[in-house]
């Protein structure tokens, strides 16, 4: 039956009420029935195993060694830090794949969310440096681990050489630059920013959990907050910002650097003369994980050599797979921020350390304050 | 109505109690046969609106261990909020935003409105469409367009610097109140547009001669006639955009910067990364409260304004 004659029918009034609601029982059974024509076709894809991550790691890239495997890249999703990662699975959310930090690790354990890694599945699990693996609390007994430490790096600073007029050395007190008033930028979450402020205060990371250090950190980031134009997660907004001289300077990590330079955007990550701030974050498996060979197959690829050289090369991020360096030469790493040795960086900057869950929803809610302006 | 239509339903209902008891009993009362029809949605809202109401009020008197509750009830939850200064501020705040917003709104809406339901005399189905237009794509493309309207590279600033007035980009443009009450003023329009067309399109038409035979000129017509009787549109409409915007957080989330967060930005933050859920709870049902009292005495004023004036 042709659709336009039935219009035309209709039109004339020839149509009969049979034929009109015949038709109409069509549409109805078709419309109903579109969505389980799509579900099918997307039935693929909940085979795929689910990575919940941070924003710019959901790229074909990465998953090489995945795709060719399964023929399609795993499911993505996205988190802008990770206390709202851990919320959302608290709440229900059932994942394969996360990517916390080594500051989350013990509380993430404690949720009882995750199960230990048998690292007999991974590969690449030879090549991974065990400086990275022996973190406090990543001992998951029996030789397995809770976390596959993956990418590691430095919180610091992006700016712009031709915009930003640097007095002496690269210090944190570039973010609290007077002079910049409404032109610098900052991380959205506590997880570094606040951090940031205890480096720029001067408290030792050891005494973070103590009502001084509120106090002076607390002062530190009020002192900041009517300098910046604004806070976000969502680090393309700082990196569109520093493109266009909306910023001269911003609190990012390695990647909002190398892909600004990459672009020829005039800009520098420095190394503040107090330090950066220095993290290291990796995989680890839901308890609950429906797709679980497949989640392997996703903390493999992310563990491998051709991941890894796009991590150093196009993010600037340190690796955990100690052929992944191989492919660099010393120079290229400085020039980056890295070493093929990573407690060459991570301690030369202040290493984050796990802390109680009572401190970090005290500090996050005392930084919502101060960022509200109070 | 109703007088007319009850004696007609219940007549037949006593004289015919054959088919059976249940339908005599529904053909027999008005009210019965209303609830019967108003079961099924008024089953959903129950299970929809109130279960989770429930939840929230219950846990806004928990307190939050780590990642678990102590759910010995307590008051320590509303003490605080009222106690520290941020709750209450980013409230005001967040209320004086859209009750701006709503205005706004509402009056760039009535003459749209005003247009469509007193001169459009063809096709007005197409040009309520058109209006409706830009409300096809998602609320969240709303906001980046805006984003990029107001941005510091936006159009507004490119504009203004090819033409000669400004040197440098305006940067109060993007991340300020205003940006957010600009935003939302625009991505409402269409619940304005709608409800105002709706009272204005029933007005009597020989209400307006009869006030013109009786001397009254344009503007004492609009005031005395055409006004008060379209008052019940710009009351639903004004509840429609003022309620929902009050709690919004994703505009104040791209838009806002610091300055411009709003009590939603507040509470996402207590269920995400603060992790202290009662009082988000808390601060839900505050907020639910305030945007009561305000609808209530809106609603209490416009009646009485409409009472004075007709």
């Amino acid at each position: 039956m042709d659709i336009l004659d039935q219009l035309g029918s209709l039109k004339e009034g020839k149509m009969s009420r049979r034929a009109f609601t015949r038709s109409l029982l069509g549409a109805g059974v078709g419309v109903m029935s579109l969505p389980l024509t799509s579900r099918m076709a997307g039935a693929a894809s909940e085979d795929h195993a689910t990575y919940f991550t941070w924003g710019g790691y959901d790229i074909p890239e990465l998953f090489v060694p995945y795709k060719e495997k399964h023929g399609d890249l795993p499911n993505f999703s996205v988190f802008g830090g990770s206390e709202e990662a851990l919320t959302k699975m608290r709440g229900g959310f059932v994942v394969d794949v996360s990517h916390p930090c080594n500051q989350a690790l013990p509380r993430w354990v404690k949720t009882g969310l995750f199960q230990p890694i048998d690292t007999s599945r991974l590969s690449n699990w030879a090549d991974v440096m065990p400086d990275l693996v022996n973190m406090p609390g990543n001992d998951a007994e029996g030789g397995n681990v809770w976390l596959a430490p993956f990418d590691w790096g430095q919180t610091s600073i992006t700016y712009r050489t031709d915009l930003y007029e640097l007095e002496g050395e690269e210090s944190w007190d570039m973010l609290w630059d007077e002079r910049y008033k409404g032109r610098l930028g900052s991380l959205a979450s506590g997880g570094d920013a606040w951090w940031v402020g205890a480096i720029k205060a001067g408290v030792d990371f050891e005494n973070l959990d103590t009502p001084e250090a509120f106090d002076k950190i607390a002062a530190v980031m009020r002192k900041q907050r009517p300098l910046i134009r604004t806070y976000t997660d969502d680090t393309t907004t700082l990196e569109q910002a520093l493109a266009s001289g909306e910023m001269v300077a911003a609190m990012t990590w390695n990647s909002s650097a190398t892909l600004l330079k990459a672009e020829d955007v005039p800009v520098k990550f420095a190394s503040p003369k107090e330090g950066a701030l220095t993290w290291v974050c990796g995989l680890m498996v839901h308890k609950d994980a429906p797709n679980l060979d497949r989640a392997y197959d996703v903390i493999d690829s992310l563990l491998s050599v051709e991941s890894g050289k796009f991590m150093i090369n196009d993010y600037g991020y340190g690796h955990s797979n100690a052929r992944s360096f191989e492919q660099f030469d010393e120079e290229t790493l400085v020039s980056l921020g890295l070493s093929s040795n990573p407690s060459d960086i991570l301690n030369a900057g202040h290493f984050q350390i796990p802390q109680t869950q009572e401190w970090e929803t005290k500090m996050n809610s005392t930084f919502e304050e101060i960022k509200a302006g109070f | 109505m109703s007088d007319q239509t009850l004696p007609e339903t219940e007549a037949p209902g006593i004289r015919q109690a054959r088919p059976g008891r249940l339908t005599s009993l529904l053909h027999g009362s008005e009210t019965l046969r209303g609830l019967s029809l108003l079961s099924p949605t008024l089953l959903f809202m129950s299970i929809m609106i109130l279960l989770p109401f429930a939840i929230l009020l219950v846990m806004s008197f928990w307190t939050p261990v780590g990642f678990e509750f102590d759910t010995t009830p307590t008051l320590n939850n509303y003490r605080e909020a009222m106690e520290r200064p941020i709750y209450g501020a980013l409230l005001e705040r967040s209320l004086r935003m859209s009750g701006i917003a709503t205005v706004a709104t509402v009056i760039l809406c009535y003459p749209m409105a005003y247009y469509v339901a007193f001169h459009v005399h063809r096709n007005k189905m197409m040009w309520i469409v058109l209006m409706t237009l830009p409300f096809w794509t998602s609320y969240l493309l709303r906001v980046f367009a805006w984003k990029v309207v107001l941005g510091y590279e936006g159009v507004i600033n490119s504009a203004l610097i090819s033409v000669g007035v400004i040197e440098k980009p305006l940067e109060f443009l993007l991340y300020s109140q205003s940006a957010v009450i600009i935003t939302l003023a625009h991505a409402w329009a269409a619940f304005a547009i709608l409800p105002l067309y709706v009272s204005l399109e029933k007005i009597d038409r020989s209400l307006l001669e009869a006030a013109t035979d009786l001397g009254d000129g344009p503007v004492m017509r609009f005031l005395r006639v055409t006004l008060p009787l379209s008052l019940p549109g710009v009351i639903s409409a004004s509840l429609l955009i003022f309620i929902p915007t009050t709690g919004d957080y994703i505009t104040p989330a791209l838009l806002g910067g610091p300055d411009g967060a709003m009590i939603g930005n507040l509470i996402q933050k207590q269920f995400g990364p603060i992790n202290d859920w009662p009082m988000g709870a808390t601060l839900s049902i505050i907020l639910m409260l305030a945007i009561a009292f305000i609808c209530a005495v809106f609603i209490l004023l416009t009646l009485f304004v409409r009472k004075r004036i007709s």
